[in-house]
């Protein structure tokens, strides 16, 4: 019974070591492998999940050494962010069948379904890992397969911007792994929650400290918050959409999630200046906020406007997280959940109409609305939802964090929120515009079909989630609620 | 008394269920007029069944989700709501047979009929929100059902009428989602079933914050000057849809919110004590006089048209700010009286140009002769906007001066004469040109237009007599007004 937890982390990973040996000989097969890995994840993890709900946050201690010397592996709420990660990569693997075919070569197939496997089972154990070491071997395992992922459809540029990427991800491991060899060199053990109660004692602050701002510095470096998001669009305006969708809804959040575990680490510690680190965050999210909205607002190439924008929203998390209150927290935890579901509807129905169009610039898309109207449809709801108009599932999370601004006596934040979903709409209705208003500049636009069922499917069961997400806004509350508590609490 | 009905869950309903029938399956005309018909009909209906128990005080209440926890989208119909609500659906019954009529040889049908559902569909959810946080998700709604409405003819004047009307809007509606955030920090909850929900005690910037960024929030879609830009260039909409939006629902929207802020969110008691309400006052006099000032330097019928709607608003939203009972009544009846009589003038705007493609107040001479009903319809709305007794108009104003005598402010009732002058001044040319001058340059054969833009002008005409005539009567809108006025003032200070 308890196995489920390894399991969950495990499968995808042996199954992505497996796909290309059993795609060398059959391709086809490849995509069914991946399918039925990643539909085992999301299993195992609403199995976890509802364990969660019923018994509250358990752990697993692999082989049997107990915590603080064995691995332990963690199930809390944050680590719940684990059955939408499985549940966004189920969606996307289903949606790459028709769109890797045609942007993909077919013999690096294999290795596109088994890179999307790693960097599954990555996150999902990052997010369910116990200890500093285990989250930076996790961390890693969801960069390098990232790297190569957004190189995976061919061409200079996409090779270019993963080398950046590269570049930047290294930084930002070296920064963690350093910080690790801090703690572990103060406490002696590598267990955070061990950690957490050992740093209480150590005396001198300098070190603590430094491994503080280097673990901080580390997981904003991947979770691409201003002015560190230089890697960011081109990597995830190069790659090919579903792993844009990817990248840019779940592995940026791995950063998030680092950040929230190493917050809960040093929480407790005393003689810290967690009060000047807080505003520090809050300030970088604010700026983020509109830097990101209006870097968006001058793109042409909706990929890269997509990418800007989450930019932005990684700069509501990263407010939220900084106000540190019980409402902020709780919006920074929601968005976490709830951008990973807009920005993948996003991402793959714009894939669609790219796929179908073979355009990807305003001013050739169009018209399209009238000839794909369910991937436009699509784009709508992912647009308003990110805008977060209500009741959509964005609005939730800048609902709190707002709250949260004025709970901290700090209004000035909930302004630059509501500037920051004025200037995201107001990118947003440019797209629409362009869609649905404007006579198309070319006449190939209207000989566009719809894009085929199995990368429709995905896309409007991710459509729904963006808008049951926020009118069934109550679970997800609950869900973070506990570990909010705490992290409130604490700090 | 309170009970739980669905069927003011069913009202919004029934024209979301038409909007998405009509996307999914409204490609053939009769089958769409059909639908939209029906579904106006039913829903002016089911709003009609609630009105007896709301006439006698009774509350519906109906919870649909728990979102966000704790505030929910919840519905509540109080008598200012039903008013609203019903006007509203009133009014949309009328327009969808003059939208049938005027988008005969049109394109994009589908779009236009479908969207138009939506709106009339959120502006009743606006009408029956219990909290600010539903009239918000509603208020946010109408703005982008409007757009595809607004930009119809996509040409780039409309595009450009457009992104004016979404960026005015927008600002307005993240303003009001920064009063709301305030007034859920320092109340702990956005109920608007009680009169008045801030605490007296709570700090003067932050009481002073929300009432800023409520009042103008709101008072971007109410026309309150200087927020009134987006409402003229507006104007190049199909007339429809200037007729029903921006002379009735988002415009109405936008004044019904202040309505929910003044006499809901603050209280008259509170909002008494802290003496904003006289800045608002004066703020509404100003528009009301400017607005007719501007109103007659246009020459464009439906430019006139707005401007004047401008400064109708403002009726409104002085009315309020006086604080008065007699004065509320007022400005709920006027909500009406207003609505009504601008929609007239509307259909009016549009059969005239239907028939003969004229938009221009000078090239009205004579038209009296050619379209004598249409005409006729004009002179009704005209009379009625300058405030002659037996017209709704007059209402309006009788009870605005009462109530600012209440209020102790006698220069308010200077105003109203100085505004019924002015209203004189540019509507009455228009009737003399159409009715004592020669027409000039009609080809022969222009008649009246067709029944179906006719029928929905007189019946609005007829209602402008109506209500002027039987305000007295019970079981008529006013009753329900002064209803409202004994909630929201929780005095029986009905008249």
């Amino acid at each position: 019974m308890s196995a489920w937890l390894p399991l969950a982390a495990c499968v995808p990973l042996v199954a992505g070591a497996l796909v290309p040996a059993v795609g060398r000989r059959r391709p086809q097969l490849a995509q069914g492998c991946a399918l039925a890995a990643s539909g085992w994840t999301v299993l195992a993890t609403a199995r976890l999940t509802r364990r969660l709900f019923m018994e509250g946050p358990f752990s697993y201690a692999m082989g049997g050494w107990a915590a603080p010397w064995g691995i332990e592996l963690r199930f809390d709420a944050w680590s719940a962010a684990s059955l939408f990660i499985a549940l966004i990569m189920l969606a996307v693997l289903v949606y790459s069948g028709p769109y890797a075919r045609a942007a993909i070569e077919p013999r690096r197939l294999p290795w596109y379904y088994s890179l999307l496997l790693l960097n599954l089972g990555g996150m999902v154990g990052f997010a369910c890992a116990g200890d500093l070491f285990n989250l930076f071997v996790f961390m890693e395992l969801v960069s390098v397969s990232s790297y190569a992922l957004v190189a995976v459809g061919g061409g200079r540029i996409a090779a270019l911007a993963a080398f950046k990427y590269l570049l930047a991800g290294a930084v930002s491991s070296v920064l963690v792994l350093f910080s690790v060899g801090v703690l572990h060199a103060l406490t002696g053990s590598l267990n955070m929650a061990d950690v957490a109660l050992r740093l209480a004692a150590v005396e001198s602050r300098g070190p603590v400290v430094l491994a503080l701002a280097g673990l901080s510095a580390g997981f904003m470096l991947k979770a691409a918050l201003f002015p560190v998001h230089l890697w960011l669009p081109d990597a995830h305006a190069a790659a090919p959409c579903p792993v844009s969708a990817v990248l840019s809804g779940l592995v940026v959040k791995v950063g998030i999630i680092g950040l929230l575990r190493t917050n809960a680490v040093f929480a407790g510690v005393d003689g810290l200046p967690m009060a000047a680190f807080g505003q520090v965050l809050a300030w970088l999210g604010a700026l983020a906020i509109v830097a990101g909205a209006l870097f968006a607002l001058f793109q042409q190439d909706i990929k890269l406007m997509l990418a800007y924008s989450t930019v932005s929203n990684i700069g509501y998390i990263v407010l939220g997280l900084g106000l540190a209150n019980h409402a902020a927290l709780t919006g920074a935890g929601i968005h976490v959940l709830n951008h990973a579901i807009i920005k993948a509807t996003l991402f793959l129905a714009v894939g669609a109409i790219i796929h179908q169009t073979g355009s990807r610039t305003l001013r050739e898309l169009r018209g399209v609305g009238r000839m794909m109207p369910w991937s436009a449809l699509a784009v709508s709801i992912g647009a308003l939802s990110v805008a977060g108009l209500p009741p959509t599932a964005g609005f939730l999370g800048k609902w709190y964090i707002a709250l949260g601004a004025f709970a901290a006596g700090q209004p000035g934040f909930a302004a630059v929120l509501l500037l920051g979903a004025l200037l995201i709409f107001a990118y947003y209705i440019r797209i629409l515009n362009a869609f649905y208003f404007r006579a198309p500049v070319d006449d190939n636009m209207r000989s566009v079909h719809e894009a085929p069922l199995p990368m429709l499917l995905p896309v409007l069961f991710l459509a729904a989630l963006c808008i049951l997400g926020g009118l069934f806004g109550r679970w997800p509350v609950a869900l973070v609620a506990p570990a909010v508590e705490r992290l409130a609490g604490g700090g | 008394m309170e009970v739980i009905d669905s069927r003011i869950v069913l009202a919004p309903a029934i024209s979301l269920a038409c909007a998405l029938l009509i996307f999914l399956s409204g490609g053939h005309a009769a089958w769409r007029a059909t639908l939209a018909l029906g579904a106006a009909a039913l829903k002016f209906a089911v709003i009609l069944s609630l009105l007896p128990g709301s006439l006698q005080g009774t509350v519906y209440a109906y919870t649909l989700f728990d979102f966000p926890p704790g505030i929910g989208i919840a519905f509540r119909a109080d008598a200012l709501g039903m008013f609203f609500a019903l006007v509203s659906s009133t009014l949309w019954v009328l327009t969808t047979v003059y939208a049938i009529g005027y988008m005969k040889d049109r394109r994009q049908k589908l779009r236009f009929f479908g969207f138009f559902s939506l709106c009339i569909s959120t502006t009743v959810g606006i009408a029956f929100a219990e909290n600010l946080l539903t009239l918000l998700l509603c208020y946010e709604a109408l703005t982008v059902c409007t757009y595809p409405l607004l930009v119809h003819d996509e040409t780039p004047e409309a595009l450009r009428a457009g992104r004016k009307y979404l960026v005015y809007t927008l600002a307005g509606g993240a303003l009001i989602l920064f009063g709301v955030v305030m007034v859920q920090h320092l109340a702990g909850t956005l109920s608007l079933s009680h009169a008045g929900i801030l605490p007296a005690d709570a700090p003067r910037p932050m009481l002073l914050a929300v009432f800023c960024a409520l009042v103008a929030g709101f008072g971007v879609k109410a026309a309150v000057m200087p927020l009134h830009g987006w409402l003229p260039s507006a104007m190049v909409a199909p007339t429809p849809v200037s007729a029903l939006l921006h002379a009735v629902a988002v415009v109405k929207a936008g004044v019904f919110g202040l309505l929910r802020v003044i006499y809901n969110v603050f209280g008259v008691e509170l909002l008494a004590m802290l003496g904003y309400a006289a800045w608002l006052a004066a703020l509404a006099a100003f528009t009301i006089v400017a607005g007719s000032l501007m109103a007659m330097a246009q020459d464009n019928l439906k430019r006139r048209l707005a401007y004047s709607t401008v400064s109708q608003l403002s009726y409104i939203v002085l009315a309020a700010a006086l604080l008065t009972p007699l004065a509320a009544l007022a400005a709920i009846a006027h909500i009406a009286n207003q609505a009504f009589a601008k929609i007239t003038m509307f259909f009016v705007a549009g059969a005239v140009e239907q028939a003969t493609g004229r938009r221009h107040v000078h090239e009205l001479a004579g038209m009296g002769r050619v379209m004598p009903w249409t005409m006729g319809a004009f002179t009704v709305a005209s009379l009625s906007f300058i405030g002659v007794p037996l017209f709704a108009g007059f209402v309006t104003k009788w009870y605005l001066s009462l109530g600012a005598l209440q209020a102790e402010a006698w220069w308010f009732v200077l105003l109203m004469i100085v505004s019924a002058l002015l209203n004189a001044a540019y509507w009455l040319p228009i009737v003399y040109l159409a009715w004592f001058r020669a027409p000039r340059g009609l080809p022969a054969r222009v008649r009246e237009a067709g029944w179906l833009l006719l029928a929905p002008t007189l019946a609005a005409a007829a209602y402008v007599v109506l209500l002027g005539v039987t305000t007295r009567v019970p079981g008529m809108p006013f009753s329900l007004a002064e209803a409202a006025v004994n909630f929201v003032s929780g005095t029986r200070g009905g008249g």
